[in-house]
Protein backbone atom coordinates (compact mmCIF):
# COMPACT_ATOMS: atom_id res chain seq x y z
CA UNK A 1 0.00 0.00 0.00
CA UNK A 2 1.30 3.13 -0.70
CA UNK A 3 -0.28 5.23 2.56
CA UNK A 4 2.04 8.08 3.05
CA UNK A 5 4.89 6.45 1.98
CA UNK A 6 5.01 9.06 -1.15
CA UNK A 7 4.07 12.89 -1.38
CA UNK A 8 3.52 15.57 -4.29
CA UNK A 9 6.00 18.06 -3.27
CA UNK A 10 5.98 20.23 -5.95
CA UNK A 11 2.76 21.61 -8.73
CA UNK A 12 3.44 23.77 -11.85
CA UNK A 13 1.37 25.02 -14.31
CA UNK A 14 0.52 27.56 -17.30
CA UNK A 15 -1.81 29.93 -18.01
CA UNK A 16 -5.13 28.65 -19.81
CA UNK A 17 -6.61 29.85 -22.78
CA UNK A 18 -8.68 29.07 -25.98
CA UNK A 19 -5.40 29.23 -27.79
CA UNK A 20 -2.05 30.34 -26.77
CA UNK A 21 0.63 30.86 -29.25
CA UNK A 22 3.05 28.10 -27.87
CA UNK A 23 3.40 24.46 -28.57
CA UNK A 24 2.44 21.83 -26.17
CA UNK A 25 6.02 20.91 -25.55
CA UNK A 26 6.62 24.35 -24.83
CA UNK A 27 3.56 24.45 -22.40
CA UNK A 28 4.98 20.84 -20.69
CA UNK A 29 8.68 22.24 -20.21
CA UNK A 30 7.05 25.54 -18.39
CA UNK A 31 4.59 23.50 -16.01
CA UNK A 32 7.05 21.21 -15.02
CA UNK A 33 10.23 23.42 -14.02
CA UNK A 34 7.48 25.20 -12.32
CA UNK A 35 6.75 21.81 -10.19
CA UNK A 36 9.80 21.47 -9.69
CA UNK A 37 10.86 24.56 -8.42
CA UNK A 38 7.73 24.40 -6.05
CA UNK A 39 9.47 21.49 -4.75
CA UNK A 40 13.05 22.80 -4.27
CA UNK A 41 14.11 20.55 -6.80
CA UNK A 42 16.94 20.36 -9.56
CA UNK A 43 15.42 18.97 -12.60
CA UNK A 44 19.02 17.37 -13.78
CA UNK A 45 17.79 15.11 -10.36
CA UNK A 46 14.48 13.54 -11.81
CA UNK A 47 14.65 10.51 -12.78
CA UNK A 48 11.32 9.07 -13.24
CA UNK A 49 8.22 9.91 -15.74
CA UNK A 50 4.98 9.15 -15.54
CA UNK A 51 2.47 10.55 -18.75
CA UNK A 52 -0.86 10.10 -20.42
CA UNK A 53 -0.32 7.58 -23.19
CA UNK A 54 -0.19 9.25 -26.82
CA UNK A 55 -2.41 10.41 -28.44
CA UNK A 56 -4.07 11.44 -25.01
CA UNK A 57 -0.49 13.40 -24.31
CA UNK A 58 0.96 14.58 -27.37
CA UNK A 59 4.52 15.32 -25.69
CA UNK A 60 7.26 12.22 -25.62
CA UNK A 61 9.41 11.60 -22.52
CA UNK A 62 12.30 12.02 -25.03
CA UNK A 63 11.52 15.70 -25.88
CA UNK A 64 11.42 16.44 -22.27
CA UNK A 65 14.37 14.61 -20.91
CA UNK A 66 16.57 16.95 -23.04
CA UNK A 67 14.70 19.82 -22.83
CA UNK A 68 15.09 19.80 -18.95
CA UNK A 69 18.72 18.37 -18.57
CA UNK A 70 17.77 15.03 -17.08
CA UNK A 71 20.93 12.83 -16.63
CA UNK A 72 18.53 9.91 -16.90
CA UNK A 73 15.56 8.56 -16.20
CA UNK A 74 15.55 4.64 -14.81
CA UNK A 75 11.39 4.47 -14.74
CA UNK A 76 9.32 6.49 -17.55
CA UNK A 77 5.61 4.92 -18.01
CA UNK A 78 2.40 5.76 -19.83
CA UNK A 79 -1.13 5.09 -19.28
CA UNK A 80 -3.72 4.96 -21.52
CA UNK A 81 -7.64 5.29 -22.13
CA UNK A 82 -7.34 9.26 -21.41
CA UNK A 83 -9.34 9.80 -18.02
CA UNK A 84 -8.69 6.72 -16.88
CA UNK A 85 -4.59 7.76 -16.41
CA UNK A 86 -5.75 9.95 -14.09
CA UNK A 87 -5.01 7.87 -11.01
CA UNK A 88 -2.26 5.37 -13.02
CA UNK A 89 0.39 7.33 -13.45
CA UNK A 90 0.13 8.15 -9.56
CA UNK A 91 -0.20 4.59 -8.91
CA UNK A 92 2.97 4.01 -10.92
CA UNK A 93 4.99 6.95 -10.04
CA UNK A 94 4.09 5.76 -6.36
CA UNK A 95 4.99 2.12 -7.12
CA UNK A 96 8.56 3.01 -8.79
CA UNK A 97 9.46 5.07 -5.83
CA UNK A 98 8.29 2.47 -3.32
CA UNK A 99 10.51 -0.20 -5.36
CA UNK A 100 13.24 2.00 -5.55
CA UNK A 101 13.19 2.29 -9.49
CA UNK A 102 12.88 6.43 -9.12
CA UNK A 103 13.61 8.86 -6.62
CA UNK A 104 12.15 11.84 -8.31
CA UNK A 105 9.23 11.46 -10.38
CA UNK A 106 7.69 13.98 -12.44
CA UNK A 107 3.66 13.84 -13.93
CA UNK A 108 2.52 16.06 -16.53
CA UNK A 109 -0.07 16.38 -18.93
CA UNK A 110 0.22 19.25 -21.74
CA UNK A 111 -2.71 19.98 -23.97
CA UNK A 112 -2.47 22.35 -27.34
CA UNK A 113 -6.07 22.02 -28.85
CA UNK A 114 -6.15 24.74 -30.65
CA UNK A 115 -3.05 23.59 -32.69
CA UNK A 116 -3.86 19.63 -32.47
CA UNK A 117 -7.47 19.35 -32.67
CA UNK A 118 -10.45 19.90 -30.44
CA UNK A 119 -11.76 17.41 -28.63
CA UNK A 120 -15.33 17.90 -29.43
CA UNK A 121 -14.96 17.77 -32.97
CA UNK A 122 -14.23 14.79 -34.57
CA UNK A 123 -13.06 16.74 -38.28
CA UNK A 124 -9.77 17.82 -39.10
CA UNK A 125 -10.48 20.77 -42.07
CA UNK A 126 -12.71 20.58 -44.66
CA UNK A 127 -13.49 17.26 -45.83
CA UNK A 128 -14.51 16.77 -49.50
CA UNK A 129 -17.97 16.49 -50.14
CA UNK A 130 -17.68 14.09 -53.14
CA UNK A 131 -16.00 11.67 -51.08
CA UNK A 132 -16.74 9.16 -48.23
CA UNK A 133 -15.00 9.35 -44.84
CA UNK A 134 -13.84 5.75 -43.91
CA UNK A 135 -13.87 5.23 -40.14
CA UNK A 136 -10.82 2.96 -40.14
CA UNK A 137 -11.56 -0.19 -37.17
CA UNK A 138 -10.20 0.75 -34.05
CA UNK A 139 -11.63 -0.33 -30.67
CA UNK A 140 -15.05 -0.82 -32.16
CA UNK A 141 -15.19 2.78 -33.77
CA UNK A 142 -16.04 1.55 -36.44
CA UNK A 143 -19.38 0.36 -35.15
CA UNK A 144 -20.15 3.98 -33.40
CA UNK A 145 -18.91 6.69 -36.03
CA UNK A 146 -20.63 6.36 -39.17
CA UNK A 147 -23.99 6.76 -36.48
CA UNK A 148 -22.69 10.36 -35.89
CA UNK A 149 -21.71 9.01 -32.58
CA UNK A 150 -18.30 10.64 -32.68
CA UNK A 151 -17.17 13.02 -29.64
CA UNK A 152 -17.04 11.90 -25.82
CA UNK A 153 -19.47 14.83 -25.45
CA UNK A 154 -22.45 12.48 -27.17
CA UNK A 155 -21.42 9.65 -25.37
CA UNK A 156 -21.69 11.27 -21.67
CA UNK A 157 -24.85 12.35 -23.33
CA UNK A 158 -25.91 8.38 -23.38
CA UNK A 159 -25.04 8.47 -19.32
CA UNK A 160 -26.83 11.37 -18.40
CA UNK A 161 -30.16 10.27 -20.73
CA UNK A 162 -29.82 6.54 -19.45
CA UNK A 163 -29.29 7.85 -15.67
CA UNK A 164 -32.49 9.99 -16.14
CA UNK A 165 -34.68 7.03 -17.27
CA UNK A 166 -33.54 4.92 -14.69
CA UNK A 167 -34.30 6.97 -11.65
CA UNK A 168 -37.44 8.39 -13.38
CA UNK A 169 -35.93 12.30 -13.38
CA UNK A 170 -38.05 14.39 -15.84
CA UNK A 171 -36.53 16.97 -17.78
CA UNK A 172 -36.76 19.47 -15.35
CA UNK A 173 -35.45 17.49 -12.50
CA UNK A 174 -32.23 17.03 -14.31
CA UNK A 175 -31.87 20.64 -15.88
CA UNK A 176 -31.79 21.59 -11.85
CA UNK A 177 -29.24 18.91 -11.40
CA UNK A 178 -26.76 19.26 -14.15
CA UNK A 179 -27.22 23.41 -13.85
CA UNK A 180 -26.72 23.22 -10.17
CA UNK A 181 -23.27 21.53 -10.72
CA UNK A 182 -22.63 24.08 -13.28
CA UNK A 183 -23.07 27.39 -11.73
CA UNK A 184 -21.68 25.95 -8.82
CA UNK A 185 -18.54 25.69 -10.40
CA UNK A 186 -18.42 28.52 -12.21
CA UNK A 187 -19.00 30.56 -8.62
CA UNK A 188 -16.01 28.98 -7.41
CA UNK A 189 -13.91 29.86 -10.50
CA UNK A 190 -15.14 33.59 -10.39
CA UNK A 191 -12.15 33.59 -7.15
CA UNK A 192 -9.65 31.40 -9.11
CA UNK A 193 -7.64 34.20 -11.47
CA UNK A 194 -6.28 30.94 -13.27
CA UNK A 195 -9.73 30.00 -14.41
CA UNK A 196 -10.74 30.95 -18.03
CA UNK A 197 -13.92 31.29 -16.66
CA UNK A 198 -13.04 33.57 -14.04
CA UNK A 199 -14.91 36.73 -15.03
CA UNK A 200 -17.61 35.17 -17.17
CA UNK A 201 -21.29 35.16 -14.87
CA UNK A 202 -23.03 32.24 -15.83
CA UNK A 203 -27.15 32.51 -14.49
CA UNK A 204 -30.00 30.08 -14.74
CA UNK A 205 -31.62 32.11 -17.32
CA UNK A 206 -28.33 31.85 -19.52
CA UNK A 207 -27.67 27.92 -18.69
CA UNK A 208 -31.23 27.07 -19.18
CA UNK A 209 -31.00 29.32 -22.95
CA UNK A 210 -28.24 28.17 -23.99
CA UNK A 211 -28.50 25.37 -27.08
CA UNK A 212 -28.30 21.97 -26.44
CA UNK A 213 -25.46 20.21 -27.43
CA UNK A 214 -26.52 16.13 -27.79
CA UNK A 215 -29.73 16.13 -25.22
CA UNK A 216 -29.71 16.65 -22.40
CA UNK A 217 -26.60 18.11 -22.50
CA UNK A 218 -26.41 22.15 -23.24
CA UNK A 219 -23.58 24.20 -23.83
CA UNK A 220 -22.70 24.84 -20.38
CA UNK A 221 -22.70 21.16 -19.01
CA UNK A 222 -19.69 20.55 -20.97
CA UNK A 223 -15.69 21.46 -20.37
CA UNK A 224 -13.83 23.69 -21.69
CA UNK A 225 -12.09 23.21 -24.82
CA UNK A 226 -8.45 25.04 -24.09
CA UNK A 227 -4.18 24.92 -24.39
CA UNK A 228 -2.38 24.55 -21.43
CA UNK A 229 0.02 21.98 -19.13
CA UNK A 230 -0.11 20.91 -15.39
CA UNK A 231 2.90 19.19 -13.76
CA UNK A 232 3.32 17.41 -9.95
CA UNK A 233 6.34 16.19 -8.57
CA UNK A 234 6.32 12.64 -6.43
CA UNK A 235 8.95 11.77 -4.08
CA UNK A 236 9.45 9.46 -0.89
CA UNK A 237 7.64 10.77 2.05
CA UNK A 238 11.20 10.56 3.77
CA UNK A 239 12.46 12.94 0.88
CA UNK A 240 8.95 15.19 0.88
CA UNK A 241 9.45 16.19 4.35
CA UNK A 242 13.07 17.20 4.20
CA UNK A 243 11.94 19.41 0.79
CA UNK A 244 8.95 21.11 2.64
CA UNK A 245 6.91 21.07 5.75
CA UNK A 246 3.64 20.95 3.70
CA UNK A 247 4.19 17.77 1.44
CA UNK A 248 0.71 16.57 0.16
CA UNK A 249 0.91 12.48 0.97
CA UNK A 250 -0.61 9.97 -1.40
CA UNK A 251 -2.60 7.72 0.36
CA UNK A 252 -4.08 5.52 -2.39
CA UNK A 253 -4.35 5.82 -6.17
CA UNK A 254 -6.36 3.04 -8.45
CA UNK A 255 -6.03 1.92 -11.92
CA UNK A 256 -8.88 -0.17 -13.38
CA UNK A 257 -10.06 -2.09 -16.11
CA UNK A 258 -12.93 -4.28 -16.58
CA UNK A 259 -14.26 -6.10 -19.99
CA UNK A 260 -16.60 -3.50 -22.74
CA UNK A 261 -14.39 -0.13 -21.79
CA UNK A 262 -13.83 -0.58 -25.65
CA UNK A 263 -15.07 2.29 -26.25
CA UNK A 264 -15.57 4.44 -23.32
CA UNK A 265 -17.80 2.00 -22.24
CA UNK A 266 -20.07 1.86 -24.57
CA UNK A 267 -21.19 -1.52 -24.51
CA UNK A 268 -20.80 -2.28 -20.20
CA UNK A 269 -23.21 -4.38 -18.99
CA UNK A 270 -24.47 -1.42 -16.97
CA UNK A 271 -24.04 2.13 -18.95
CA UNK A 272 -24.12 3.03 -15.52
CA UNK A 273 -21.96 1.17 -14.05
CA UNK A 274 -18.50 2.70 -14.95
CA UNK A 275 -16.50 0.84 -12.76
CA UNK A 276 -16.53 -1.97 -10.74
CA UNK A 277 -17.61 -1.15 -6.89
CA UNK A 278 -14.96 -2.88 -5.55
CA UNK A 279 -12.40 -0.01 -7.01
CA UNK A 280 -13.64 2.43 -4.96
CA UNK A 281 -13.81 0.00 -1.71
CA UNK A 282 -10.21 -0.20 -2.77
CA UNK A 283 -9.44 2.84 -3.17
CA UNK A 284 -10.75 3.96 0.59
CA UNK A 285 -9.34 0.62 2.41
CA UNK A 286 -5.71 0.89 1.09
CA UNK A 287 -6.30 4.70 1.99
CA UNK A 288 -7.42 3.99 5.68
CA UNK A 289 -9.89 6.95 5.58
CA UNK A 290 -13.21 6.68 5.07
CA UNK A 291 -15.56 8.92 3.13
CA UNK A 292 -16.64 11.08 6.32
CA UNK A 293 -13.13 11.74 6.48
CA UNK A 294 -13.11 13.43 2.84
CA UNK A 295 -13.06 17.14 3.13
CA UNK A 296 -13.33 18.13 -0.58
CA UNK A 297 -13.55 15.99 -4.09
CA UNK A 298 -12.35 17.35 -7.65
CA UNK A 299 -13.89 15.02 -9.90
CA UNK A 300 -13.22 15.14 -13.51
CA UNK A 301 -15.73 16.98 -15.38
CA UNK A 302 -15.83 16.64 -18.81
CA UNK A 303 -19.45 17.47 -18.71
CA UNK A 304 -21.23 18.24 -15.06
CA UNK A 305 -23.09 14.77 -15.25
CA UNK A 306 -19.90 13.23 -14.30
CA UNK A 307 -19.42 14.83 -10.38
CA UNK A 308 -23.35 14.27 -9.96
CA UNK A 309 -22.14 10.35 -11.14
CA UNK A 310 -19.09 9.87 -8.88
CA UNK A 311 -20.43 11.08 -5.76
CA UNK A 312 -22.96 8.34 -6.74
CA UNK A 313 -19.93 5.75 -7.86
CA UNK A 314 -17.50 6.51 -5.22
CA UNK A 315 -19.93 6.37 -2.77
CA UNK A 316 -20.67 9.41 -0.78
CA UNK A 317 -24.37 9.46 -1.89
CA UNK A 318 -26.39 6.27 -2.68
CA UNK A 319 -27.46 5.52 -6.19
CA UNK A 320 -29.97 7.40 -7.69
CA UNK A 321 -29.77 10.17 -5.18
CA UNK A 322 -27.47 12.44 -6.03
CA UNK A 323 -29.35 14.39 -8.65
CA UNK A 324 -31.48 15.20 -5.75
CA UNK A 325 -28.77 15.77 -3.28
CA UNK A 326 -26.67 18.35 -5.93
CA UNK A 327 -29.68 20.57 -5.74
CA UNK A 328 -31.03 19.77 -1.77
CA UNK A 329 -27.13 19.79 -0.50
CA UNK A 330 -25.38 21.48 -3.21
CA UNK A 331 -21.50 21.20 -3.61
CA UNK A 332 -20.18 24.98 -2.84
CA UNK A 333 -18.63 26.04 0.24
CA UNK A 334 -21.00 25.20 2.79
CA UNK A 335 -22.23 21.80 1.43
CA UNK A 336 -20.96 18.73 2.64
CA UNK A 337 -18.70 17.58 0.32
CA UNK A 338 -17.02 20.75 -1.87
CA UNK A 339 -17.05 19.27 -5.08
CA UNK A 340 -14.29 21.21 -7.89
CA UNK A 341 -13.24 23.96 -5.79
CA UNK A 342 -11.22 25.84 -8.82
CA UNK A 343 -14.23 25.62 -11.08
CA UNK A 344 -13.22 22.20 -13.15
CA UNK A 345 -12.96 21.22 -16.94
CA UNK A 346 -16.37 23.21 -16.84
CA UNK A 347 -14.55 27.10 -15.66
CA UNK A 348 -11.25 26.52 -14.78
CA UNK A 349 -9.88 25.01 -17.80
CA UNK A 350 -9.98 21.25 -19.45
CA UNK A 351 -6.35 19.45 -18.66
CA UNK A 352 -7.91 15.66 -18.30
CA UNK A 353 -8.05 15.64 -14.22
CA UNK A 354 -4.51 17.07 -13.73
CA UNK A 355 -5.67 20.33 -12.66
CA UNK A 356 -8.30 18.25 -9.93
CA UNK A 357 -5.09 17.30 -8.54
CA UNK A 358 -3.22 20.15 -8.30
CA UNK A 359 -6.22 21.52 -6.63
CA UNK A 360 -6.01 18.98 -4.11
CA UNK A 361 -3.16 19.60 -3.19
CA UNK A 362 -3.20 23.68 -2.82
CA UNK A 363 -6.37 22.61 -0.77
CA UNK A 364 -4.25 20.16 1.60
CA UNK A 365 -1.49 22.83 1.70
CA UNK A 366 -4.33 25.66 2.79
CA UNK A 367 -3.52 27.73 -0.51
CA UNK A 368 -6.32 26.95 -2.37
CA UNK A 369 -8.98 30.14 -3.24
CA UNK A 370 -12.04 28.64 -2.66
CA UNK A 371 -10.10 27.64 0.50
CA UNK A 372 -12.07 24.37 2.36
CA UNK A 373 -11.14 25.08 5.96
CA UNK A 374 -9.22 22.70 7.82
CA UNK A 375 -8.91 20.29 4.54
CA UNK A 376 -6.82 17.13 5.35
CA UNK A 377 -8.44 14.75 2.91
CA UNK A 378 -8.83 14.71 -0.51
CA UNK A 379 -10.27 12.80 -3.32
CA UNK A 380 -9.31 13.39 -6.91
CA UNK A 381 -11.33 11.11 -9.32
CA UNK A 382 -11.94 10.46 -13.00
CA UNK A 383 -15.50 8.43 -13.79
CA UNK A 384 -14.43 5.54 -14.72
CA UNK A 385 -12.51 4.72 -11.36
CA UNK A 386 -9.07 5.92 -11.34
CA UNK A 387 -8.30 8.32 -8.79
CA UNK A 388 -6.31 8.78 -5.79
CA UNK A 389 -6.88 10.32 -2.43
CA UNK A 390 -4.11 12.48 -0.79
CA UNK A 391 -4.35 14.14 2.75
CA UNK A 392 -1.63 16.40 4.80
CA UNK B 1 -21.00 11.94 -48.02
CA UNK B 2 -21.47 9.71 -46.02
CA UNK B 3 -19.44 8.03 -43.10
CA UNK B 4 -18.93 4.19 -43.42
CA UNK B 5 -17.25 1.53 -41.22
CA UNK B 6 -13.83 0.65 -42.51
CA UNK B 7 -13.63 -3.35 -42.28
CA UNK B 8 -11.10 -5.37 -40.38
CA UNK B 9 -11.20 -9.23 -41.21
CA UNK B 10 -12.94 -9.64 -37.80
CA UNK B 11 -15.91 -7.18 -39.03
CA UNK B 12 -16.27 -7.40 -42.26
CA UNK B 13 -18.79 -10.59 -42.20
CA UNK B 14 -20.96 -8.09 -39.60
CA UNK B 15 -21.24 -4.84 -42.48
CA UNK B 16 -21.73 -8.13 -45.41
CA UNK B 17 -24.27 -9.11 -43.67
CA UNK B 18 -25.94 -5.52 -43.26
CA UNK B 19 -25.39 -4.95 -46.62
CA UNK B 20 -27.48 -8.05 -47.41
CA UNK B 21 -30.28 -6.84 -45.40
CA UNK B 22 -29.19 -9.14 -42.67
CA UNK B 23 -28.20 -8.25 -38.74
CA UNK B 24 -26.03 -10.90 -37.59
CA UNK B 25 -24.12 -10.81 -33.56
CA UNK B 26 -20.89 -13.22 -33.74
CA UNK B 27 -21.74 -16.39 -31.80
CA UNK B 28 -19.42 -19.36 -30.49
CA UNK B 29 -19.53 -22.16 -31.98
CA UNK B 30 -18.53 -24.54 -28.66
CA UNK B 31 -20.56 -22.83 -26.17
CA UNK B 32 -23.53 -21.57 -28.16
CA UNK B 33 -23.60 -17.66 -26.08
CA UNK B 34 -23.54 -14.51 -28.60
CA UNK B 35 -21.89 -10.92 -28.27
CA UNK B 36 -21.43 -7.44 -30.21
CA UNK B 37 -19.07 -6.12 -31.13
CA UNK B 38 -16.49 -9.08 -32.13
CA UNK B 39 -14.09 -10.61 -30.78
CA UNK B 40 -11.09 -13.01 -32.01
CA UNK B 41 -12.53 -15.38 -29.45
CA UNK B 42 -15.02 -16.39 -26.89
CA UNK B 43 -15.27 -14.37 -24.03
CA UNK B 44 -16.82 -17.07 -22.18
CA UNK B 45 -15.28 -20.22 -23.09
CA UNK B 46 -12.21 -18.73 -25.23
CA UNK B 47 -13.27 -21.05 -28.21
CA UNK B 48 -11.60 -20.15 -31.74
CA UNK B 49 -14.83 -21.81 -33.64
CA UNK B 50 -16.82 -18.85 -33.68
CA UNK B 51 -19.84 -17.99 -36.40
CA UNK B 52 -22.38 -15.33 -36.87
CA UNK B 53 -25.66 -15.77 -36.20
CA UNK B 54 -28.70 -13.89 -37.69
CA UNK B 55 -30.78 -11.99 -34.87
CA UNK B 56 -34.68 -11.24 -35.07
CA UNK B 57 -34.01 -7.32 -35.16
CA UNK B 58 -36.06 -6.30 -32.89
CA UNK B 59 -34.87 -4.84 -29.84
CA UNK B 60 -35.21 -1.92 -27.33
CA UNK B 61 -33.76 1.56 -27.00
CA UNK B 62 -31.65 1.26 -24.07
CA UNK B 63 -30.52 4.63 -24.07
CA UNK B 64 -30.61 7.72 -26.53
CA UNK B 65 -29.68 11.24 -27.30
CA UNK B 66 -30.50 13.67 -29.98
CA UNK B 67 -27.71 15.42 -31.60
CA UNK B 68 -27.98 19.46 -32.13
CA UNK B 69 -24.54 19.93 -32.85
CA UNK B 70 -22.43 18.74 -35.54
CA UNK B 71 -19.01 17.47 -34.53
CA UNK B 72 -18.19 16.72 -37.50
CA UNK B 73 -18.92 18.58 -41.52
CA UNK B 74 -19.94 15.69 -42.94
CA UNK B 75 -22.70 15.50 -40.58
CA UNK B 76 -23.89 19.42 -40.59
CA UNK B 77 -27.16 18.66 -42.70
CA UNK B 78 -28.32 15.72 -40.73
CA UNK B 79 -28.61 17.90 -37.44
CA UNK B 80 -30.77 16.98 -35.54
CA UNK B 81 -30.32 13.40 -35.56
CA UNK B 82 -30.78 10.33 -32.94
CA UNK B 83 -27.50 8.46 -31.59
CA UNK B 84 -29.03 5.15 -29.88
CA UNK B 85 -27.88 2.23 -27.98
CA UNK B 86 -30.12 -0.13 -28.91
CA UNK B 87 -30.42 -3.89 -27.05
CA UNK B 88 -31.42 -6.64 -29.14
CA UNK B 89 -34.32 -8.93 -27.68
CA UNK B 90 -31.07 -11.78 -28.05
CA UNK B 91 -29.48 -9.60 -25.66
CA UNK B 92 -26.24 -7.88 -27.47
CA UNK B 93 -26.18 -3.96 -28.06
CA UNK B 94 -25.64 -1.96 -30.68
CA UNK B 95 -24.93 1.76 -31.56
CA UNK B 96 -27.47 3.01 -33.99
CA UNK B 97 -29.37 5.15 -35.03
CA UNK B 98 -33.50 6.11 -34.80
CA UNK B 99 -35.53 6.78 -38.12
CA UNK B 100 -38.91 6.74 -39.20
CA UNK B 101 -40.09 9.35 -36.00
CA UNK B 102 -39.42 12.50 -35.38
CA UNK B 103 -36.14 13.05 -33.31
CA UNK B 104 -37.92 13.76 -30.16
CA UNK B 105 -40.52 10.72 -30.19
CA UNK B 106 -37.14 8.63 -28.83
CA UNK B 107 -37.34 7.52 -25.49
CA UNK B 108 -35.12 5.10 -23.35
CA UNK B 109 -37.40 1.49 -23.66
CA UNK B 110 -39.03 2.40 -26.44
CA UNK B 111 -39.66 -0.98 -28.43
CA UNK B 112 -37.84 -0.82 -31.82
CA UNK B 113 -37.18 -2.73 -35.48
CA UNK B 114 -34.04 -3.08 -37.54
CA UNK B 115 -34.73 -1.41 -40.65
CA UNK B 116 -31.91 -1.46 -43.17
CA UNK B 117 -30.66 1.88 -45.08
CA UNK B 118 -28.54 2.81 -47.98
CA UNK B 119 -25.94 5.92 -46.62
CA UNK B 120 -23.78 5.43 -49.99
CA UNK B 121 -22.36 3.41 -52.58
CA UNK B 122 -22.78 -0.56 -51.90
CA UNK B 123 -23.14 0.60 -47.87
CA UNK B 124 -26.11 -0.19 -46.28
CA UNK B 125 -26.42 0.00 -42.22
CA UNK B 126 -28.57 -1.48 -39.83
CA UNK B 127 -30.96 1.69 -38.24
CA UNK B 128 -33.79 0.96 -36.06
CA UNK B 129 -37.52 2.35 -35.97
CA UNK B 130 -40.55 2.50 -33.42
CA UNK B 131 -42.30 -0.85 -33.61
Amino acid sequence: MIRREVAIVGIGQTEYAKALPRDAWDLAIEAVTGALADAGIDPADVDGMCRFAAPFEPVSEPMLVRALGIRELTFFAQSPLGGEALGAVVAHGAAAIMAGLARVVVVYRALSQSKGGRFGRADRGVPDPAVDIVVPEEDNRSFAWPYGLMSPGQLFALWAARYAAVHGLSAEDLTQALGSIALTQRRYAHNNPAAMMRDRKLDWETYRQARMISEPLRLFDLCLENDGACAYVLTSADTARSLRDDPVYVLSATQTLSPYREPMGIYTEDLLTLFPPATAERLFAQAGVTRGDVDVAEFYDATSFMPLRSLESYGFVPDGQAWRYVVDQGTGPDSPLPVNTHGGHLSEAYLHGMNGVLEGVRQLRGTACNQVADAAVALVGAPAGSAMILAR
Amino acid sequence: MAIVPGMTDLTRPYWENANAGRLVTQRCGTCGRGWHPPLPACPHCHSTDLGWQEVGGDGTVYSCTVVRHATHAALADQIPYVIAIVELAEGPRLVTGITGCAPEEVRVGMAVRARFRPVADGVTLPYFEPT
